[in-house]
């Protein structure tokens, strides 16, 4: 059997394969994530700065208001309803800054899948970073050693790239958070 | 006099929202992007209460709060964390760093004014 048709080698041979077309995969996946994440906080900046924009125009037509009912003989119905709109907007305003920040959430999760996605490619990287070498004669023995020295590559880059991730969010609804003073 | 009050968070948007709900209760806001950022800007100025979040780059929010806790101004300022980290492996490791109290991302803005209120006062 020549060198070139032994096991190790064609084994070699689709471990390479296999690592570049996962890398190339991931490239795509990476910067698809990118872009999301891009678009995702161009488009809540813009909402925000929208919104505070809003919120400062309704501060001053309230002020305005709050000039004219003490001038103004209101009724106390008329009163009545415009304190339930002012309660209405301090609800809603609320309730926006609340779901703006789920923004920075999701952002967080990107940014984990991204840090994974690199960790797979470095991980995809082990596949093919190994010594060349092949001696005649002694081919299982080196196929074994080969296998083991990919497994153990993989174990360390899994367990690395696990520990170094943030944990994960776990919201599932729009509740918020907790608060503990100590 | 308004109290000031650090908001420290990597995300812009957050730093926003905190910003925008403490200033329509009266405070004086001063942000910071990350931990270090927030460790000079405390050194600049001594402020009523520090507001962070953990997971920063270049320093994250246990460190700011064991850094600020060796400056003699800051021993006796009430620091809360802001995160969406919610064990309660973490919640002791901010206590055992001189933090005082935890909250849990997101925010509701009007609770969030309580507390404030609650630990430096409106």
């Amino acid at each position: 059997m020549s060198m070139n048709a032994l096991p190790i080698l064609k084994l070699r041979h689709l471990l390479a394969d296999v690592s570049d077309h996962g890398k190339q995969h991931l490239l795509r996946v990476e910067s698809d994530l990118l872009q999301t994440t891009y678009l995702l906080n161009k488009a809540i900046e813009d909402l925000s700065a929208s919104f505070i924009s809003v919120h400062d125009s309704v501060t001053k037509q309230q002020q305005i208001l709050d000039s004219l009912i003490e001038q103004h003989h209101f009724n106390h119905e008329e009163t009545k309803q415009l304190e339930v709109f002012k309660q209405n907007i301090v609800n809603e305003v609320n309730a926006v800054i609340t779901g703006l920040q789920f923004q920075d959430l999701t952002s967080q999760l990107l940014t984990r899948t991204v840090n994974h996605v690199n960790g797979l490619k470095d991980l995809l990287q082990e596949l093919v970073t190994h010594d060349d070498s092949v001696i005649e004669g002694n081919e299982q023995e080196q196929l074994i050693s080969f296998l083991e020295e990919v497994d153990r590559k993989l174990h360390a880059s899994s367990h690395n790239l696990a520990a170094g991730t943030r944990p994960s969010v776990k919201s599932k609804d729009m509740a918020t958070g907790d608060i503990e003073l100590f | 006099m308004a109290k000031t009050i650090l908001a420290v968070d990597d995300s812009g948007s957050l730093r926003q929202m905190v910003a925008f709900s403490l200033k329509a209760a009266g405070y004086d806001v001063v942000q910071a992007v990350d931990g270090q950022d927030g460790l000079d800007k405390a050194k600049e100025k001594t402020v009523d209460l520090v507001l962070t979040d953990q997971n920063m780059p270049i320093m994250d929010g246990l460190t700011l709060i064991k850094n600020l806790r060796e400056l003699g101004s800051y021993q006796k300022v009430p620091i809360l964390m802001l995160t969406t980290e919610s064990s309660d492996e973490m919640k002791a490791k901010g206590k055992a760093a001189g933090a005082n109290g935890w909250l849990v991302k997101p925010f509701d803005p009007k609770r969030l004014i309580e507390v404030v209120q609650k630990v430096i006062g409106s």
